[in-house]
């Protein structure tokens, strides 16, 4: 009885204790509000749709239904017509479009004849899910039209061709790499450093260092440096793992994926750092890292590209360091591109490094309240 | 000169004054206790003094550079220890040493010299390779001196620098403190041993966030007790003799042939022999005449639980 006592007012005690901080509580109970009200925004009703370039080589009344078809079923959204199947594929190469949708020559009369005929999808192999996607809804408007078409012009057949860029087929694993690495590169570093100055202020160590002539980028910019040093070991580390002993596949050069990489975990100490400069403890610290991290995920192109997000998603996609990375990094890994084919990507991450830093220099207070 | 020179500093907390409208004014190379209760406010005046706090309102000078808008040149001349141990425990005696002396700027060989002196002066030699974290109580006190010394201030601000420290060590430091102050360091000290406070030029005794007494040791007892105590024996009872005497009764023990009186006087130096003189000349055998010592620790708790 007594120790059932004891084991109540234990209960108690860490009951109280979880109340009377209110931070962590708004963080129990919002974190996961937030997180389904950010899923609902992302990727709910409003979602977009894929973009695709067609080629109609055709030019007749059919073709011209089919496209209709394609643009109402909502799964796609047109982004250009090409002139030819080349300029069409190119498009996909180039990231502009995540498949190519090329009608033949004669398509219109063979439909009308009653011959069978084929429509190429030409798919964008790096993005295997959305190249999945592609495909089936492709086959889901073609057969929908040749039903509603056979009607009126009797019994046809049109064969869907599948075709890849970058292909033939992307493996799971070198699918997967860049958003593993994406993680690795992003929460650990974060985490790691945003801890690191409320840390100082929890063992009371700031008081002292700030009573030195120390400036605030003196402080920022040696703590980014000490973690950076730490930090790239062990990317260096889980890359050399990835690629000589899982066998990643790496279709672009490798310097350019390092570079990449290590802007990656720059870019996510100096947000941690800036978590840092701004959190009161540890537990505030962690706890806003992990919240940061929750957006990354979602709308960061992680589970789905970007663009097929609704357009509020998309915006805030844009603000993460993470989609220019998985980006610039699927993009060498997968496509085979240099260093200069995302120079758009590097620049954004440097210019976040940069932006992070030098909030954290200016939020940085050399205070102890 | 005027090491530090704070103006009417203030420091709410939410809704709590915790400081409320201090003033103090410490000459160059004294020693200045501030002394005072549990939470009377000391260590957050000493943070407001060393910008380590922003003040509510009040502005605060070290040898004439303000505070808040020149602090990094304050940090150069000022020494600081902290009420909590406050060093690096994850790094040794030696590391956390040479670690301030690059961050104070001193130069390769100064540092050596410096850490070397410090580490004879504090009896750090021993412990140089152990981390700080796993040092005794009193041992990361000196540590923590020593490196408030490092880089030779002018101004050393150590609050409560001997709790949990043995009597020997407790001595040890002061007699420091004196060292420093024939070296003209001014010194900014708190402290709850009132036997320690009495080596201080001067105090301020801090009460409830304000200052309620200011003056040299002497000074604030003679404004506890409203003067100096002077006790009396003699035969028969002095009283009807003392009229007209600037002393007034405080207590007074007699068993009819013998008295003892205890008086309370403006000055008890000036008082002690015109006074016996008078009560002679009066037909008082006065048979011993001497001052009362007046404790430190009495006048503390006089003044500071006057409502
Ligand atoms: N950061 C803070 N937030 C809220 N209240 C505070 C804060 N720091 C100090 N206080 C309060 O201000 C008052 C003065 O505290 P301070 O530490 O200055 O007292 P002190 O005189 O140094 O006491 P001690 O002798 O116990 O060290 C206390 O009531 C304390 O609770
Ligand atoms: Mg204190």
């Amino acid at each position: 009885m007594r120790r059932l006592g004891a084991l109540a007012a234990l209960i108690v005690k860490d009951v109280k204790q979880l109340l009377r901080d209110p931070r962590s509580l708004v963080m129990i109970l919002l974190m996961p509000m937030a997180v389904m009200a950010m899923f609902v925004a992302g990727y709910g009703e409003e979602r977009s749709s894929i973009p695709i370039v067609v080629v109609n080589l055709d030019g007749g009344p059919v073709s011209w239904r089919l496209i209709e078809l394609l643009r109402s079923s909502g799964d796609f959204r047109v982004v250009a017509y090409a002139p030819t199947a080349e300029a069409g594929v190119e498009l996909v190469r180039r990231g502009a479009a995540y498949a190519a949708l090329v009608i033949p020559p004669g398509f219109s009369e063979s439909v009308v004849r009653g011959r069978s005929t084929r429509v190429v999808t030409v798919l964008d192999a790096s993005y295997a899910t959305v190249s999945e996607l592609v495909w089936q809804a492709a086959v889901v408007v073609v057969q929908s039209f040749m039903k509603a078409a056979s009607e009126e012009y009797g019994t046809f057949y049109i064969d869907v061709e599948r075709q890849t860029v970058y292909g033939p087929k992307v493996s799971s694993v070198d699918s997967f790499t860049s958003t593993i690495m994406g993680v690795l590169l992003h929460l650990v570093p974060m985490s790691l450093i945003a801890v690191s100055i409320s840390r100082e202020r929890e063992r009371k160590t700031f008081e002292q260092l700030i009573m030195t002539p120390l400036s605030s980028w003196q402080i920022v910019v040696g703590k980014f440096v000490a973690y950076a040093l730490v930090t790239i070991a062990d990317m260096v580390a889980t890359f050399g793992f990835a690629v000589y002993v899982l066998g990643v596949r790496v279709a672009g050069p490798l310097p350019a994926l390092v570079t990449v990489s290590l802007l990656l975990l720059l870019c996510s100490l100096g947000l941690g750092l800036l978590i840092s400069a701004v959190s009161r403890n540890q537990l505030q610290a962690y706890q806003a890292a992990i919240f940061f991290f929750i957006p990354s995920m979602l709308f960061s192109g992680f589970f789905m590209p970007v663009e097929m997000l609704s357009p509020a998603a998309q915006a805030v996609g844009r603000l993460l360091p993470l989609y220019y990375f998985l980006r610039a990094f699927r993009s060498i890994q997968l496509r085979g591109w240099g260093l200069q084919d995302v120079a758009g990507e590097v620049t954004a991450l440097a210019l976040e490094t940069a932006a992070f830093l030098a909030a954290a220099v200016r939020v940085l207070r050399l205070r102890v309240e | 000169m005027l090491a530090i020179e704070a103006v009417n500093l203030t420091k709410v907390f939410g809704g709590f004054r915790a400081v409320d409208g201090v003033t103090l004014r410490v000459e160059e190379g004294v020693i200045f206790g501030l002394l005072g209760p549990n939470g009377a406010g000391k260590t957050t005046t000493i943070r407001m003094i060393l910008g380590l706090l922003k003040p509510t309102s009040g502005y605060v000078r070290v040898y004439g550079i303000d505070v808040e808008r020149d602090r990094r040149s304050v940090l150069r001349i000022t020494g600081y220890m902290p009420q909590h141990f406050s060093l690096y425990e994850d790094l040794t005696v030696e590391e956390n040493m040479r670690l301030y002396a690059s961050l104070y700027g001193l130069g390769r060989g100064d540092a050596e010299e410096r850490i070397r002196e410090l580490m004879d002066e504090f009896m750090l030699r021993d412990f140089r390779g152990r981390l700080a974290g796993k040092l005794s109580g009193g041992t990361k006190q000196r540590l923590a001196l020593a490196v408030a010394l490092l880089h030779r201030p002018r101004l050393l601000v150590v609050d409560e620098p001997t709790a949990g420290v043995d009597p020997p060590l407790r001595r040890y430091f002061w007699g420091k403190f004196r060292e420093l102050k024939e070296r003209g360091v001014t010194i900014l000290v708190t402290t709850h041993y009132m036997d320690e406070a009495e080596n201080c030029d001067r105090i301020a005794l801090m009460s409830r966030g304000r200052v309620a007494a200011e003056g040299s040791p002497l000074e604030i007892k003679r404004l506890a007790y409203g003067g100096d105590i002077i006790e009396l024996v003699t035969a028969g009872d002095p009283r009807p003799a003392l009229d007209g005497l600037a002393a007034s009764v405080l207590e007074f023990e007699g068993d009819g042939s013998y008295s003892r009186v205890r008086l309370l006087v403006p000055d008890a130096s000036e008082a002690l022999v015109p006074l016996t003189r008078e009560l002679e000349g009066r037909g008082v055998r006065v048979v011993r005449a001497y001052q009362v010592p007046l404790s430190l620790e009495e006048a503390f708790i006089r003044l500071t639980s006057r409502g």
